[in-house]
């Protein structure tokens, strides 16, 4: 690990980061871009570096193409999907770390259904709605087709497995010593849970949060087949900017920089968990 | 088993009194709503597929009807469309996993003899895995436009040829590669950069101690210990690609012709464009049986690493 360094391979292998860097950024740089061009510089060849830049796209976006709307469904959706997942989430996962509940085969059939290929349950899922869309209670608990509580569900549903695994991983990292001591002293279980193993926790619950939150915010499929209007995100959202002159470049990089603008701010301060987060939990980064 | 169990044993003893819940019914019933949740919504709907899949289900013909035993399955069989699906679905995963563990293995040793900046670039080639393919795959678009795409005007300037990139049918399918390229080569890079920093530092020495070969250290002691990183890393990967939804329904809608049709695409056109529930349905139940196989086999190295986690500690 302590080779020499050469000039000449070093010079190499910073011309070659520089080319990585450009392929992975440069998408993310011409939306932006993009978005704060005036129509006259975006159908153009060749494609224009310079020009004034203007807001018109983004208040196209919102003002003509009610973008905002879209933002809230996906606010509404994943905040509250994000919340049932880490409650339910927790405690599960600390049933599993502490107590090893079905000796690992639970577990594992819990990871498994994170492997079920989303399409190949969507076409039930949306049957399903669509009956009880129809009935008294799926009217109240609005779990019919286009409407909140049917995505809210679905999200639920599949990012538990990962949130759980996830999960497992940090409340592992807690010694037990701490609970024993607190049980020792007379604390109910469901006393130590609550003042020393949570808010031990905290960090990486928030972590599985973030993650959670991350992972409805950018969902499509579901959104796509489970919603027309009323109950749309962001990701279906920016495909009504299809329209039968073509496609509005200038609002969807506007629209798409919007969607994207608070997942990226996200990551960026998730960095030193992404690793973690990003395998289950497995590997610890 | 014994010292799992011994743990809690000895807890239980102590303040039995007091709690008048056994350690087991507690952990039951933390586990309960969230194994409910999962259950009713794995089971559920798989039941129903299953059902939908031994009937006649046209959407447009009367919604869900009589049972016709295992017609549906045998036109799986016969049916040209699907394996075409899983011909391309199958070319997509080899070439897009080959290219994004390489690239991502390569950028990872490339950063990991960083210097200066490391974090900096980290966080800017992050970036990708953040946004959603649905959205930035929209984007996408624009760049692999034939008149206005930024992509072609740059191979242009370096006098090289101007492909029709998603328009042309040898070439849409490795247009979506390329952009689940860029999405998810950082992740492999992100992982396998860990990998290489969390190596010990023993081995190496003693092998510098040696005199052996940078090839050789590379090959007997890094890529082995990186190996069960690694592999995980490529199960996820797989696992992903062979169930590719996303980037295909906004980049090429499945065109130009069938030429980018995955299975998942396929799935999505028979069921909810033709509304052939039942036969959609079938294909359903055949790929989760596909994938759940596979699954099992992938993950019980990292289950296993997982159990003896909970053990030890």
């Amino acid at each position: 690990m302590h080779e020499k360094r050469s000039l000449p391979l070093e010079v190499l292998r910073y011309g070659l980061i520089v080319l990585v860097i450009g392929f992975f950024v440069f998408p993310i740089f011409w939306m932006v871009l993009t978005s704060l061009k005036p129509d006259d510089a975006i159908m153009v060849s060749p494609p224009r570096f310079l020009f004034t830049p203007t807001l018109e796209n983004y208040r196209h976006a919102i003002e003509d193409k009610n973008f905002l709307f879209y933002i809230r469904n996906t606010l509404i959706i994943s905040v509250i999907s994000t919340v049932f997942v880490v409650i339910l989430g927790s405690l599960a996962a600390y049933s599993f770390a502490r107590y090893n509940v079905g000796d690992g085969h639970l577990l594992f059939f819990i990871l498994s259904t994170k492997m079920m290929p989303a399409i190949a349950v969507i076409l039930p899922f949306f049957l399903i709605f669509r009956e009880v869309g129809k009935t008294g209670f799926g009217q109240f608990m609005h779990l019919g087709l286009d409407q909140h509580g049917a995505l809210i569900l679905s999200y639920v549903v599949f990012n538990l497995p990962f949130a759980i695994w996830l999960l497992v991983s940090f409340f592992q990292d807690i010694p037990r010593e701490l609970e024993h001591s607190a049980r020792l002293d007379g604390l109910s279980r469901l006393k130590v849970l609550r003042k020393v193993t949570l808010p031990l926790a905290a960090p990486g619950i928030a972590v599985t949060a973030v993650f959670t939150l991350i992972f409805c915010w950018n969902e499509f499929l579901f959104a796509y087949i489970l919603t027309r209007k009323t109950a749309s995100t962001v990701t279906v959202g920016v495909e009504s900017f299809f329209t039968l002159q073509g496609i509005l470049w200038g609002p969807v990089a506007a629209a798409a920089t919007i969607a994207v603008a608070p997942m990226l701010v996200f990551v960026l301060a998730m960095q030193r968990y992404m690793v973690r987060g990003l395998t289950f939990g497995a590997v610890r980064g | 088993m014994a010292n799992v169990l011994g743990v809690s044993h000895t807890s239980d003893m102590v303040v039995r009194s007091k709690a008048g819940m056994s350690d087991r019914t507690f952990s039951i019933l933390l586990v309960a709503p969230a194994l409910a949740v999962i259950l009713v919504f794995a089971i559920l709907p798989l039941v129903y597929a299953l059902d939908v899949s031994f009937r006649f289900a046209d959407l447009t013909r009367g919604g869900i009807r009589e049972y016709v035993g295992l017609d549906n399955y045998r036109r799986v069989f016969s049916d040209s469309n699907f394996w075409t699906a899983g011909w391309i679905t199958l070319k997509f995963t080899v070439v897009a996993v080959t290219l994004q563990m390489t690239l991502g293995v390569g950028i990872a040793f490339l950063l990991h003899g960083m210097t200066v900046g490391k974090g900096l670039v980290r966080s800017l080639i992050i970036l990708p895995l953040a946004t959603s393919a649905a959205v930035t795959g929209l984007f996408w678009r624009y760049l692999y436009d034939t008149q206005f795409g930024v992509l072609n005007w740059i191979l242009g300037s370096f006098g090289l040829p101007e492909p029709n990139w998603l328009g042309d049918y040898t070439i849409a399918l490795w247009s979506v590669v390329i952009f689940d390229v860029w999405q998810w080569t950082p992740f492999v890079a992100l992982i396998a950069l860990a990998g290489l920093q969390a190596l010990p530092r023993e081995p190496f020495e003693a092998a510098e101690l040696d005199g052996a070969s940078s090839w050789r250290v590379l090959r007997t002691l890094t890529f082995p210990l990186l190996k069960p990183v690694l592999f995980l890393v490529l199960v996820l990967r797989t696992i992903d690609c062979v169930r590719l939804y996303d980037a295909v329904a906004v980049l090429t809608r499945g065109g130009p012709g069938t030429s980018t049709e995955t299975m998942t695409f396929y799935l999505y056109r028979t069921g909810l464009k033709l509304f052939r529930m039942d036969y959609a349905s079938t294909m359903a139940i055949f790929f989760l049986y596909v994938m759940l196989v596979a699954a099992i086999f992938a993950l019980t190295p990292l289950l296993k690493q997982f159990t003896d986690r909970a053990k030890e500690a």
